[in-house]
Formats: structure tokens, sequence, C-alpha cells
């Protein structure tokens, strides 16, 4: 058996899993079975957010090991779905490794939304948020465009902001705020909080929330803390970009 | 009428604010239908229990259990499900208002509403994690049954 092959493959499934945005359990357990379906001696699968450690024992008893980094990444259902398939069939033929690692590699051409799809989904979102918490007509109007406003920053905005998801969660908020402000001044909308509320639940730590919640119960503690935090510091970056983008707007 | 207006209306809302979240979320075919129902019903127990903390710990319940029965329907991951309808019970009102009242420097409102948005928060996540964990615990139970 081809032991580098083995691991390569799944080294490959475990990226695109932990890319999908999935819970460090089943990333380690899809790997981990992987591994026992091709049976890999000796095979150690180890993973926390931004990590990924895979370990064999080769037939003639030389250990090898691969570790990759995991970029900052969304949450894209669809990937995850298919890697989850792909793993589940895998694990229940088991065919030539080439053939394998051929089907890991299409696993990228999946469905995936157009940029002008998923800002529909930014304006909208806000749009029905606003008046679930008590906003008119004239409010949800305002808050789909702010809505757009913010989606074109977190689409478009790595550019200039990077990779620094705080960063980018305070400008995303200060622009939700101010164009609240703004369009209020304009006689556009109605009340400030709402638009504002409405729209800052596209960048509220729901996924950290859930995901750290997702990870303590599967006893993945360490992963669970770093949720955590992450969830925090998103909630504690809302606030202050909202700060700034109020204060901005009522000064000038 | 007035059940129709001040109960179905928003949840109809949460529904379609959940729907509009799957693109974000790259959700595709039946999901999209499954987290905007998700995201409905746990908004109508949230009404119905009277909008506090416990309320949003029942929603919770109810958006697990649901999630984890699409789940086996589908022979999906529940993540997705889950995470979606979660989102309009995540407490951004209360991010935003604790932030209002610590600019504005009324510290026992700001301190009040930090400990309802924590709160909140946790219920959710124990809400979740409670009825994920039962409803697991169970099906194994019954596989286990079936199988002796």
């Amino acid at each position: 058996m081809n032991c580098d092959a083995l691991l390569n493959l799944a080294m490959e499934i475990g990226c695109q899993l932990m890319r999908s945005g999935a819970e460090i359990y089943r990333v380690e357990e899809s790997v981990y079975r992987l591994l026992q379906a091709y049976g890999g001696e000796d095979a150690q699968v180890f993973a926390i957010p931004s990590c990924l450690i895979v370990s064999l024992r080769a037939s003639d008893g030389h250990p090898v090991t691969r570790m990759r980094r995991i970029p900052p990444h969304g949450t894209d259902i669809e990937l995850l779905e298919r890697c989850n398939e792909l793993c589940r069939t895998l694990c229940r033929t088991v065919p030539p490794l080439e053939q394998a690692q051929e089907q890991a590699q299409r696993l990228t051409e999946r469905r995936v939304y157009r940029p002008a799809q998923i800002l529909l989904g930014y304006a909208l979102a806000p749009a029905f948020f606003t008046p679930l918490f008590g906003g008119g007509v004239r409010d949800a109007l305002c808050a789909l465009l702010c809505g757009l406003a913010v989606g074109v920053c977190l689409l478009y905005g790595s550019r200039w902001l990077g990779n620094n998801s705080l960063l980018r969660t305070v400008v995303c908020s200060a622009v939700a705020a101010l164009g609240s402000v703004v369009l209020v001044r304009m006689g556009v909308g109605v009340s400030v909080d709402l638009i504002t509320i409405g729209v800052l639940m596209l960048l509220v730590p729901g996924v950290a929330l859930t995901n750290a919640m997702w990870e303590i119960m599967a006893g993945d503690v360490y992963s669970g803390m770093s949720r955590t935090t992450e969830a925090i510091l998103t909630a504690a970056g809302i606030a202050l970009g909202a700060a700034l983008g109020l204060w901005a707007g009522q000064t000038f | 009428m007035e059940f129709i207006m001040q109960t179905l209306l928003p949840c109809l809302y949460a529904g379609a604010a959940c729907v509009a979240f799957t693109f974000v979320f790259n959700i595709h075919g039946w999901g999209k239908l499954i987290c905007g129902a998700g995201g409905a019903l746990g908004w109508l127990v949230y009404l119905l229990c009277g909008q506090s903390i416990p309320a949003a710990f029942l929603a919770a319940v109810s958006i697990s259990l649901f999630s984890e029965v699409m789940a086996r329907v589908r022979r999906c991951p529940v993540t997705g499900y889950l995470l979606v309808a979660l989102l309009p019970l995540v407490p951004g009102g209360g991010i935003y208002y604790a932030m209002r009242y610590c600019v504005a420097g009324e510290t026992q409102a700001f301190l009040d509403m930090l400990l309802h948005t924590l709160g909140m928060a946790a219920a959710l996540a124990a809400g979740g994690i409670l009825a994920s964990s039962a409803f697991r615990g169970a099906l194994l139970h019954l596989r286990r049954m079936r199988r002796s």
C-alpha cells in the first residue's frame, strides 16, 4: 500500500472539510475512518480550528506525518455535504487511491452562488430582520440599502482590510451604523436603532457561538474555547464599530 | 387577526431572513426551505414562551430537535440547518443597546443589558447542547433496542 498517497488523500479531504467550516470532531472522525478503511497503521489525526495534523506508520515501520495550516475561511455547507458524502462512499467502497484522489480533487467543482446572489442575500436578510424587531416598511428599505453596503464590504473588502476578521467586523459595523444614521437624517428611515440592529445581524457571531457549543459538546474544549473567544471578540468589534459609526454620523 | 399580526407575521419574517442567509452559507435545494422553516419555528416558540431567556432556551431546544430530525431525513450533516435557524435568536440587539448605554455612561443599564445578552447566548448554547445530546442518546438507545 502506498502510504504517501493515502496520507495526501486524507490531508486533502481533511483540509476541504476544515475549509467548509465543519466541526473539529467531524474532521477528526472522518479522516480517521478514511485511514482505517484503507488499512493505515497507527493512524493519528489531530485538528484545531487553524491546523490539521495527520500521521501514519508506513508498512516498513517508518513514521510519516503531514501538517497543514488552515487559512481563515467562511462556512460552505454545500462543500461540507459533498465532503461528507465522498468520505462515506470512500469508506464503504474503498476504490484505488488514484481514483479516490481524483474524486477528492473534484470536490471544489461544487455549486456556488454568483456574487450577485450572495449580495442579494446580504441585502434581503436585514430587510426582514428590521421588521422582525419592530421596524416599518421605510426602515426595512433602509436596512436593505445598508445591508447591500455591508455585503459589498464583506465580499470585496478583503483587498483593503486583509484577512483580519476583527478589523473587517469593526469596519462593516461602522458602515451599517453610519448608513442608517445618514438615511434617517435624509428622511428615508425612521428609527436608527432598528435599522442598525437589523443590519448588524449580518455580523453577529452566531456561527462562532453555535460552533463553540458543538465543540464543547463533542469534548474538544480547546477548540471550543478558541471559538468562544472568537464570538466575544466579534461582539466587541460590532459594538466598537457601531459606536464609531453613530458618532461619525451624528457629528458631521 | 391580532394573533396573525403579532405572532405569525414575525415568524414569516424570521423564516424569510433565514432563507436569505442560505445564500451566504452556500446552501442549495431543499436545505433552504428547511433553514427557513427552522428559523420560523424557533421564533414562534420564542414568541409564545414570552420573549425571555427561558423562552430562548426553549426555542433553541425546538430548533435543535427539528434540525436533527431533518438531518436524519436528508442524511446530511446537521450543522448547516442549525447554524442558520439559530441566527434570528442571537442577541444582536443586546450587543447594540449595551454599546449605546456604555457610550452614554449609564453604567447600570449597560451592565443589565450586557448580562442579559450573555444570558441569551448561554441559553441558546445550553438549549442546543442539551437537545442535541438527548436526541442522539435516544436514537442510539432505539437502535440498540431494535438490534437486540
